[in-house]
């Protein structure tokens, strides 16, 4: 055991990370990306606080936009509510006020979801979930209807340290405060006590209760505790848009951390960060690029589950394992052949979905037009051409993918044997 | 004080119609080794179950050091001292076998619900949880997963769970079950030097163990204990012997 309070490695890694997120803005200075970056930040403290249900404690919830939702409404009203005798420097705490919400939001309706674990957890979360978002839109004078609940977050006559949060990139700014210091504590909780009966509730909550714990509460704390920093990553979405609607606390809501924090990895602490990272990058890129992005979004969630349950953290740490037995130099080849087939296979997926999906949802034109713009490229998609091209790459990717792919497995199951030969 | 560690009077349970406890009396001394036999389906690990409060009573009084328990949840006991063990091994499996310990320990260091404080500065609660890992001879697996240890490694850990909070009253269910005799003999003495000065309750079939460890022996037949005394005294009860039909007890006795 190390007494050290910060071992040098993760000192290095939180260091680089917070590094990283400021001089990122510096490197790409276009709004699309700062706004882009802000999303990804949002995103990164709600994923987490969703881990510290799913990873940590075993509790699939299908209503966690509640907090996060709630957060952003009282922080929005909050601000308004400040008006203009407020200062930057409140606004820089208003987080704070929606991570109380989502607390307080916690402590009543964690009361009620958290009595059983299981599937019953998670059908309570979903109809709680489902009630709030009926509450939202049958109460407009707290939810602001259709239309949502706007502010302002420039307030007040002076600045904060010359910050009045007004330009794009100090909102980012107070974003990447924000993420870091709700991080650290969110890291720092899975190393204490109520942390670590958290993942024994998680993996045998019988056994828990014989070793004195009240299952029961350690479920209770960590969804408070979880409301707390959805609450925070709430108030952050309300200040960044300065608009909350009803669409922050309701269902898709809810599945999308679903999905960021399962394809990003449950079983460890960064994993929700990588899936928030990189399906935040999917939705605004990818939505920006095709109309048919959900469609990309739910094969590559198909994907995941099907072909990496433990996510991409787990995908990495198996190549950590590899390096460190120096095993990895002789997978890394193998991966490299087996990339450019597979590129192929999207490829031609990729044209025949985008197709498909012009001629049926027409691409601009109305549906049903067949001479139309796919990726770019003048189509005519009434004749075979452009129909057999796409299929020919397609048939073609997948057959050199089984090839190749077969040959990578094999290689990947001998390389797997020796490295657990090693251990033993 | 002189209160017996556990008093059970009257004790029943029902499942449905059926009745699988059916007026259970038995008082367990402070400080005794106490084996529990008899044959399969006589309700034994449904007595544990009973006094654990696993499971629910239907009818009669269970009294833990002269304190009525009935109707206590399973963690409430734990703090009031009594700990057990599982016939199918009941771990932390994603846990490391030191996070097992630990995480047993925790509770009755008075860490409780702590979000406050960092696990890696408890130096009480890693101190206690490696010196149980010592004791059941698994510090050399002290990083590895409690979910690919070795059936007898699992079923060690399963003990060194049961008495790392330091609870006085231990129940034992089956702790040998399907072990080599090898094995059987280490986890026995195993299981005497850890509940030195404790009251030790077990549920075993093994008659090399019981009449190893015990201090006392009682035979649960069909949701009854037809006899409850010294070992030499079981040995030649003629009712026990009716009850295993002659057969297992006997030879197991003979052996």
């Amino acid at each position: 055991m190390n007494s050290v309070i910060f071992p040098r490695g993760r000192l290095l890694l939180w260091g680089g990370g917070l590094a990283l997120a400021i001089a990122l803005p510096l490197l790409f200075k276009s709004g699309f990306m700062v706004s882009l970056l802000c999303q990804m930040g949002i995103m990164v403290v709600f994923a987490l606080s969703y881990n510290m249900l799913l990873g940590q404690t075993g509790l699939l919830s299908f209503g966690h936009a509640v907090y996060y939702g709630l957060g952003a409404f009282i922080t929005m009203h909050t601000l308004n509510l400040i008006g203009k005798d407020g200062s930057p420097l409140l606004v820089a705490l208003l987080p704070l006020v929606g991570g109380l919400a989502g607390m307080l939001a916690g402590v009543v309706l964690g009361y009620v979801t958290t009595k059983k674990a299981g599937t019953t957890f998670a059908m309570i979360s979903l109809g709680i979930g489902e009630l709030v978002a009926a509450c939202a839109l049958m109460f407009p004078g707290f939810f602001g209807g259709e239309g949502g609940v706007s502010g302002n977050r420039v307030i007040g006559k002076e600045s904060f340290l010359g910050f009045t949060w007004g330009p794009q990139v100090e909102m980012y700014g107070l974003i990447v405060l924000w993420a870091f210091l709700a991080t650290v504590a969110m890291f720092a909780l899975t190393q204490t006590p109520l942390g670590r009966m958290a993942n024994a509730v998680r993996d045998n909550p019988e056994r828990a209760e014989f070793v004195g714990y009240d299952t029961q509460r350690v479920r209770y704390l960590m969804l408070i505790l979880s409301g707390l920093f959805a609450g925070i990553a709430g108030g952050l979405t309300a200040l960044n848009y300065e608009i909350v609607t009803a669409e922050t606390l309701n269902a898709h809501t809810s599945g999308v951390v679903l999905l960021m924090t399962f394809v990003g990895g449950i079983g460890f602490f960064y994993g929700p960060i990588i899936g928030a990272i990189l399906i935040t990058v999917m939705q605004i890129v990818i939505g920006g690029l095709t109309h048919a992005w959900l469609l990309y979004f739910g094969l590559f969630f198909l994907f995941m589950v099907l072909m990496a349950p433990g996510g991409i953290a787990s995908l990495i740490a198996v190549q950590h394992k590899l390096w460190q037995a120096g095993l990895l130099g002789r997978m890394l080849p193998h991966y490299l052949a087996t990339a450019l087939p597979t590129l192929v296979l999207l490829a031609g997926l990729v044209g025949l979905i985008e197709m498909g999906y012009a001629l049926l949802a027409g691409e601009g034109v109305g549906a049903g037009d067949t001479a139309t713009k796919v990726m770019g490229m003048e189509m005519q998609l009434n004749a075979p051409g452009p129909w057999a091209a796409a299929l020919g790459v397609a048939a073609l990717g997948l057959a050199l993918t089984r090839w190749i792919g077969g040959r990578t497995r094999v290689a990947w199951n001998a390389t797997l044997s020796t490295l657990h030969g090693d251990k033993a | 004080m002189n209160s017996p560690a556990i008093r059970v009077s009257g004790l029943k349970k029902n499942f449905g119609a059926s009745e699988i406890i059916r007026g259970v009396d038995l008082d367990i001394q402070r400080g005794e080794r106490h084996a529990i036999i008899g044959p399969n389906g006589a309700g034994k690990s449904t007595l544990f179950h009973l006094i654990s409060a696993r499971l629910p009573v239907t009818a009669g009084a269970i009294e833990l050091k002269g304190e009525n328990v009935v109707g206590l949840k399973p963690f409430e006991i734990a703090r009031r001292g009594l700990s057990r063990s599982f016939q199918i091994t009941n771990i932390f499996h994603n846990l490391s076998v030191f996070e097992n310990l630990r995480c047993a320990v925790l509770w009755s260091l008075g860490y409780r619900y702590s979000f406050w404080q960092r696990l890696s500065g408890l130096k009480d609660a890693r101190q206690r949880a490696e010196a149980v890992m010592e004791e059941i001879g698994l510090s050399r697996r002290r990083d590895t997963p409690a979910g690919i240890l070795s059936y007898a490694e699992q079923r060690a850990l399963e003990i060194g769970i049961t008495i790392a909070s330091g609870a006085d009253v231990i129940l034992l269910d089956e702790p040998t079950a399907g072990m080599s005799n090898t094995e059987t003999e280490e986890a026995v003495a195993m299981i005497r030097r850890v509940t030195e000065g404790k009251t030790l309750v077990m549920v075993e079939h093994d008659m090399g163990v019981v009449f190893g460890l015990a201090d006392r022996i009682s035979v649960l037949v069909y949701g009854q204990i037809i006899a409850t005394d010294a070992p030499a005294a079981i040995r030649c009860n003629a009712a026990v012997q009716e009850a295993y039909l002659g057969t297992s007890l006997h030879s197991g006795i003979a052996s």
